[in-house]
């Protein structure tokens, strides 16, 4: 079938819709990404502030610092595999993304590990199924601002795998979630970190690829 | 001369100065003739482009500026401020996106209608285009995208190759090489339906569209290997498929 260029007349429509809606310029949309982020951040680190902060809460301060460290280092590369889209249009490499959704919740494992070994008597440190349940819906709640916030970023965004990118998406924001939990919650037994703390991650990356992949996705506008 | 349209490809028939079928668009035949063999079918290429040929594909090197394409210079331009540049993203894409979609849905107010939808995504994304970034793998993304959502909606109709219209067919009385070759170009169309979806869009993005494989693999969101393997197994479906035809013009006798 051989094909025509497309006419004088849809080129006058495409450029007057275009016109009609105009958007912004790459740097204001920088400046409305980022403050869209802190808000996500803000609203959960004012829940955080709520529940009592960052505090040891009788765990080591060694431990506390170094636990809180791991894991910040864990969100902050995941972010930016995850989040972020590189220097293409159509994202970074599907593995990368599926790394991120698939391996965030055990690099957080792992990292608790690791800290458990330096202090042996934190691993078997008792804890109660109130314990976990508490700290999953604190935590999950801490998640959403950076959940709605980094779909806002991704809105639109991808035409090819939305769905991977928002399972993505949501494993970093639990993880900011877990994160935030980790900071305050004084319990730091593997089996609390992994159920009441890390189990948050999963759950948001299952929920990242069911419901912020159709934000992420390219959609038809009517 | 008559143009007709198998493989994605113009081929001039009729025309004395060049054999009696010949690619003649401006894809890329060097790049083909490396990954696929092509030349093994005996078609030559054509250096230059049919004159008044209908096909709009055109060569990545052409608009380039600093190894980037038209379209991507202009949209960093639109990104960084320039309104009057969308006017030139546009027209650095919307040729061959028609063209994609126009043979991915054989029906011209659907085509003009994602292609609409295609830039004005393109243009919503103004704020967020990443400086540097490549323009052509992503739109054609986008509209790969818009296509398979407007499938899912359930406005495709059957893709029906017989009876079906060529808006670039021309009125002049049909010759016995027309014929040929129209009913050349439509044994490939059939044999390209009937392949698997995967199969045939990485050859299409490839052979039609002049992406590279790279870009295609971006497109369809899978590996190089993967778009390799998929283009080259359609390309053995349409040997197998048009042998004779390829024997033919091989033995020099078509």
């Amino acid at each position: 079938m051989s094909t025509q260029g497309p006419s004088a007349d849809l080129r006058a429509r495409v450029l007057a819709a275009a016109s009609a809606e105009p958007m912004p310029t790459r740097s204001a949309g920088l400046v409305r990404r980022a403050a869209v982020v802190a808000v996500g951040m803000v609203l959960s680190l004012l829940v955080l502030a709520y529940i009592g902060g960052p505090q040891p809460d009788g765990r080591p301060i060694a431990y506390f610092l170094t636990i809180a460290a791991l894991w910040t280092g864990v969100v902050l590369v995941a972010s930016w595999a995850g989040v972020g889209r590189g220097k293409s249009m159509l994202g970074r490499p599907a593995s990368m993304r599926w790394i991120v959704a698939a391996l965030t919740p055990a690099a957080l494992v792992v990292a608790t590990l690791l800290a458990g070994l330096c202090w042996p008597a934190t691993i078997s440190e008792p804890s109660t199924i109130h314990d976990h349940l508490l700290c999953i819906e604190l935590g999950s709640l801490m998640a959403i601002g950076p959940l709605v916030a980094f779909a806002f970023v991704r809105r639109d965004s991808d035409p090819v795998a939305p769905r991977l990118t928002g399972a993505a998406v949501g494993a970093v924001a639990g993880a900011w979630g877990g994160l935030f939990i980790e900071l305050r919650c004084g319990h730091c037994s593997v089996e609390h970190v992994v159920l009441g703390h890390v189990v948050p991650v999963v759950v948001f990356a299952l929920a990242g690829a069911l419901i912020a992949g159709s934000v992420i996705s390219v959609r038809h506008h009517k | 001369m008559t143009k007709v349209r198998p493989f994605g490809l113009t081929y001039v028939v009729g025309d004395a100065t060049v054999a009696k079928l010949q690619p003649a668009s401006g894809v890329h035949a060097s790049m083909e003739a490396q990954a696929f063999g092509w030349l093994t079918f005996g078609l030559a290429p054509v250096a230059r482009p049919a004159r008044g040929t209908s096909v709009l594909v055109t060569k990545r090197s052409e608009g380039d500026v600093d190894g980037r394409s038209a379209a991507d210079a202009a949209m960093d331009r639109y990104a960084a401020g320039d309104d009057a540049a969308f006017a030139l993203v546009y027209d650095a894409l919307a040729p061959r996106l028609y063209g994609y979609l126009v043979r991915q849905t054989r029906e011209v107010p659907r085509a003009e209608d994602l292609l609409q939808q295609t830039m004005l995504q393109i243009h919503r994304a103004r704020s967020s285009f990443i400086a540097g970034a490549e323009v052509t793998p992503w739109a054609f993304a986008i509209a790969r995208r818009l296509l398979v959502d407007s499938v899912r909606r359930g406005r495709r109709e059957a893709l029906g190759v017989e009876g079906e219209p060529d808006p670039g067919a021309s009125p002049e009385p049909l010759a016995d090489e027309w014929v040929a070759a129209r009913d050349l170009a439509k044994r490939v169309d059939s044999v390209l339906a009937k392949l698997p979806q995967s199969q045939r869009q990485a050859f299409e993005l490839i052979k039609n569209e002049g992406l590279s494989v790279a870009e295609a693999a971006q497109v369809l969101g899978t590996t190089v290997a993967a778009v390799k393997l998929r283009a080259h197994r359609a390309y053995e479906a349409l040997r197998g498929a048009l042998g004779d035809v390829i024997g033919g013009f091989e033995g020099g006798n078509p």
